[in-house]
């Protein structure tokens, strides 16, 4: 006893000097996290001449929208904002549908050849977009789908890994015993699915969610490919217009950034609970 | 629907719904399988196709080549070069997403106030599009009015050349990884039961021996699921790569040749679409078997505990 | 049973509905290029021959460029454009050039390119080696022919098999940049006029701080970045020296060359200028940027840069040089064309509109306010240079400065792009520094490389 309390003295000095470094450490790890945003919002408000100045000022010595009125003036910007949303929106919604329903399916039936196909599927995600690409863009081309917003969208409708990250979600958080109940019941299928299986995944769907959503935001090279006039466009294609063959146009590129980084912020923190959440329910169980 | 109209006629009929019944699952995997195959097996086969081909821009098919893509693949110095720097930048790439996270969700565990705002500040990289990751970043290692060199001037440390460097993007990709893999160990230790840690505190163990004996083994299947993301993921990298490197003033090309750049330049600059096509193939393989092997260990370990 | 799935499918069907209708509630997108069979449109390129006489059917043009700054130059031709022709609707899109490459590798052989494509030969050879891109029909071919309109390397560079492909529109063409101000301070006068001057120059134009940290660039070379580029750099001091990097053989075959004297002093000339004279460093800003910006005070570099210092440091005092000479004088030029593909529907309108571009007036907007040199060779350019007399030394002409560029070779983008790689890695390598053996090896493996991707592509004699 009196043992441990000597050593309790100990740690609680060591404690307290630990916390003090635990405090130290992640303060250090948010400023290292959080800097390239600040810097990248700093550089958007500062005009060219001071962007390049030494030493660099983290506040704007005048501060104006300049760029972003270039960014406006350089391109429909509004235009591109809105099938970046349209884009992500819809390619969120309809992975969400994919992945809920056979990650259900392989969570929760037996069938021939289950282990087969899932495997599949996480192979399938594991093949770079870059090397199916071309295949692809052909495929399109014959049901004369080049430069429509169904092409656009069709390689983000469904995620592989969105499949294996619901089937792990299934897995932990959708009893059988519920499923049961609710077969005893005389409930079809579908409606287990839908009154059942969907709220328990109510977390993962939006953990998944933001993940399609940024996922589908972030895509560069299939819309360049797909799309022959700029009114496809979205954000993240307009993007490169400011970085030049030879120059970057920092403000304006900064400008920009800012402005695709913005919306996928919004969602981010309207959905941070859910995510946290959606994470915990999947239990991770393997 | 042939079932159910050919169920009212007789006993015939019921069989077949029986049967049908029981391949309830499959048929309702149907649509989504069929989008699968049309989206992402169909254009992946065609890519191995061609992987057989000697193929030109113009017809894929040219020539048949049977294996010799493959046996000239392993006389390749570039291809092995990207195969040795996919291995090594993903084992890396591995290491420190996965060891710096945990440390993060180590500390962050605990309660305080303000965890919420770390746990969005730190998740931020996550979500951001790579586009404006490279903008910000080369913007950073900008060797004269870069920031980076700007705080190691405070040190009296020389200008350093980062973006010359291919380090240069593997730090940006880090900080862009640990968010997420963060997240998921602090799920995680919070699903630990307090009274574990209580426990251990009232026997006396220090934060480390916590950590230790109690944290790590109990954290461990999920330590396997973010490692076997992780090694998919860095296995996979390229976007960020090509845009962090790209532009006159961007890091050199071979130290940072992956295996998926290296297959992009083949197909798209040199248009040797069989012979990336081939790369590809031994790129999934690889991929695939890695996946198979974690999958056996996990199942193993599942069986054992 | 039958009803879940019957739900399921609908659901499956209401989004991808719903992504159609989403899709219309969008801008109307273009159509895309209707598709034609190839041999007809082959067939009809060549037949276009009869002079273009636009009819009044209405007609849209798509023009693709991989040069965003050149799309104020296509907006304004188109305007001029559609003035003339009310009926013909001009749309077009430029983008960053490496990704341009991506997209023309998906639409070119699949023929959902744009009608008109701007890009070099080089990078265009190897859709034109796979019949993917039609030649010039005779109207056109003509024109190019003229005696006098583009020079004797232009009429080659664009020649295939005896077949003429593309229309040159602008060169890339380089020039030596100079900072009068610099070169005042430093007791100089006037451009260096040989390679070596250039080097005993940027010793005396460097500038370092206290603690031996170099602040000012005396020569902004290109040591890093990816792709071909800075192997074409290196190019410019190797060729001068009497080296190039791949020689012709004869009978369409070819070998490196610069595993000679030349190739190891173009190296040395590198190595020297960042190790042993230390006149430029990897850890200072580069390219034109550098040179705005005061960091550097010379800059081998194309002509865009005029029109990018008076967008960005117009105060700057500077003027330009021909490229300092060694045992030959001459410049790299890189020809930019353009293109009709067979996806073209109206392949005679497309034609007639790139000969529109080449209109004098419009070549010299083009200069003026681009600063890309036309390629045309038969247009007074007099009032562009006197208002900005930079460009001069970039469209001078001497029988002595020689003109050097691509190989029209299709694996010449992968032995550039695998050389830059191991320059880049040479340049970093202090122990090249006072080290022949080093360099000589260094060189002859690059050259092995390249004779090794030659003779992989069938394309390999020894030379001499």
């Amino acid at each position: 006893m009196a043992n441990h309390r000597l050593s309790r003295e100990r740690l609680l000095r060591t404690d307290t000097l630990l916390r003090s470094l635990q405090h130290l450490i992640l303060a250090l790890g948010a400023v290292i996290m959080v800097l390239p945003f600040i810097w990248m919002l700093s550089t958007s408000l500062k005009p060219s001449t001071e962007i390049l100045s030494w030493p660099p000022q983290f506040i704007p010595k005048t501060i104006t929208l300049d760029n972003y009125v270039t960014v406006f003036k350089t391109a429909p910007f509004h235009l591109f904002f809105l099938n970046s949303v349209l884009m992500a929106s819809v390619s969120t919604a309809s992975i969400l549908v994919t992945s809920t329903l056979a990650g259900f399916v392989f969570g929760k039936y037996n069938f021939p050849g289950r282990g087969f196909l899932f495997i599949v599927i996480l192979a399938t995600a594991m093949v770079p977009f870059e090397t199916y690409m071309i295949p692809l863009y052909i495929q399109m081309k014959n049901l004369r789908l080049v430069n429509t917003f169904p092409a656009l969208v069709a390689p983000y409708l469904i995620m592989s890994y969105g499949i294996f990250f619901m089937r792990q979600n299934v897995i932990a958080s959708v009893p059988d015993e519920l499923l049961d109940a609710g077969r005893i019941d005389g409930a079809s299928e579908w409606r287990i699915y839908a009154q059942i299986v969907v709220p328990l995944l109510k977390g993962a769907i939006g953990a998944l969610g933001i993940f399609a959503f940024m996922q589908t935001w972030a895509a560069f090279i299939w819309p360049l490919i797909i799309t022959s006039s700029r009114q496809l466009w979205t954000m993240e294609l307009g993007l490169g217009m400011f970085q030049y063959r030879f120059t970057v146009d920092l403000g304006p590129i900064n400008a920009g950034s800012v402005l695709s980084v913005l919306p996928v912020l919004i969602v981010f923190v309207l959905l941070r609970r859910n995510i946290v959440k959606g994470i915990a329910l999947t239990g991770m169980k393997g | 629907m042939t079932a159910t109209s050919l169920s009212r006629t007789g006993s015939l009929g019921e069989r077949l719904a029986t049967i049908v019944a029981r391949l309830f699952h499959i048929n309702r995997k149907l649509p989504i399988l069929l989008i699968y195959l049309y989206l992402r097996v169909g254009p992946i086969l065609t890519n191995f196709v061609y992987s057989f081909y000697n193929s030109s821009v113009a017809n894929p098919r040219a020539n048949f080549a049977g294996l010799d893509n493959y046996i000239a693949l392993f006389g390749d110095r570039l291809f092995i070069i990207s195969l040795r720097n996919t291995t090594l930048f993903a084992i890396s790439l591995t290491v420190f997403s996965v060891s710096i996270a945990l440390l993060l969700a180590v500390l962050l565990s605990g309660k305080f106030r303000l965890g919420g705002a770390y746990e969005a500040i730190y998740f931020l990289p996550v979500i951001t599009p790579m586009v404006a990751v490279a903008v910000v970043w080369k913007w950073i290692y900008d060797p004269t009015y870069g920031l980076l060199n700007f705080f190691l001037s405070w040190f009296g440390i020389k200008p350093v050349a980062w973006l010359v460097y291919p380090d240069t993007a593997f730090w940006a990709i880090v900080w862009k990884l640990i968010g997420y893999n963060m997240l998921i160990f602090l799920v995680g230790i919070r699903d630990i039961p307090e009274t574990y840690f209580e426990a251990a505190k009232i026997d006396g163990a220090g934060s480390g021996q916590i950590f230790r004996f109690i944290t790590l083994p109990l954290l461990r299947p999920i330590l396997v699921f973010v490692t076997v993301i992780s090694t998919i993921n860095a296995y996979n990298v390229f976007t960020q790569i090509f845009v962090m490197t790209s532009g006159p003033q961007g890091a050199p090309g071979n130290a940072v040749r992956t295996l998926v750049f290296d297959i992009y330049e083949n197909a798209f600059r040199y248009f040797k679409t069989g012979y990336a096509a081939s790369e590809a193939v031994m790129l999934f393989l690889i991929v695939l078997a890695l996946t198979l092997v974690q999958f056996g260990v996990t199942r193993q370990r599942d069986a054992n505990g | 049973m039958k009803r879940v799935e019957r739900v399921a499918l609908s659901a499956i069907a209401l989004l991808l509905v719903a992504s159609m209708i989403l899709s219309a509630c969008a801008p109307a997108p273009a159509p895309a290029p209707a598709q034609q069979p190839a041999a007809a449109a082959a067939t009809k390129a060549p037949e276009a021959a009869k002079p273009a006489a636009p009819s009044d059917k209405p007609v849209t043009l798509s023009l693709w460029g991989g040069f965003p700054e050149m799309e104020p130059f296509y907006k304004h031709v188109a305007e001029a454009y559609t003035k003339e022709h009310p009926n013909v609707k001009i749309e077009i899109l430029t983008h960053p050039l490496r990704e341009f490459e991506q997209k023309l590798s998906a639409t070119i052989p699949s023929d959902t390119a744009a009608d008109i494509i701007e890009i070099s030969m080089y990078a265009n050879q190897k859709f034109i080696e796979a019949d993917l891109i039609p030649e010039l029909p005779a109207n056109v071919k003509a024109f190019m022919e003229e005696k006098g309109r583009y020079s004797d390397f232009l009429q080659s560079n664009n020649t295939y098999k005896g077949k003429k492909y593309g229309l040159p529109l602008f060169v890339g063409r380089t020039a030596l940049f100079w900072n009068k101000d610099m070169f005042k301070e430093a007791g100089l006068s006037a451009p260096p006029k040989t390679q070596q001057e250039m080097a005993d120059f940027a010793k005396k134009l460097a500038k370092a701080d206290a603690a031996g940290t170099l602040t000012r660039a005396g020569h902004s070379l290109r040591l890093s970045g990816q792709g071909s580029g800075v192997a074409e750099k290196w190019w410019f001091i190797l060729w001068p020296l009497g080296g190039t990097i791949v020689k012709d053989a004869g009978n369409g075959k070819y070998c490196a060359g610069y595993n000679n004297d030349a190739g190891k002093q173009a190296l040395k000339f590198y190595v020297d200028a960042v190790h042993v004279d230390k006149y430029d460093s990897h850890a200072l800003k580069h390219d034109a940027e550098a040179f705005e910006l005061g960091l550097a005070a010379m800059l081998l570099r194309e002509s865009w840069v005029i029109g990018d210092i008076a967008k960005k440091a117009p105060n700057l005092n500077y003027d330009t040089a021909p490229v300092p000479s060694a045992a030959q004088w001459g410049r790299i030029t890189n020809p930019v064309n353009l293109y009709v593909t067979r996806a073209a529907k109206n392949p005679e309108v497309a034609w007639d509109f790139a000969q529109f571009m080449m209109k004098p007036e419009h070549m010299n907007w083009l200069l003026e306010n681009v600063g890309w040199l036309p390629a045309r060779g038969d247009i007074d350019l007099s009032a562009v240079l006197a208002k900005i007399p930079q460009f001069k030394a970039f469209v001078m002409s001497d029988p002595n400065y020689k003109e050097f560029g691509y190989p029209v070779i299709a694996p010449f983008d992968e032995i550039m792009t695998k050389l830059a790689e191991r320059l880049v890695t040479a340049y970093l390598d202090k122990s090249l520094a006072n080290n022949p053996d080093g360099i000589a090896k260094t060189i002859e493996a690059a050259a092995n490389e390249t004779n090794e991707i030659l003779k992989k592509a069938g394309l390999y004699a020894e030379c001499k």
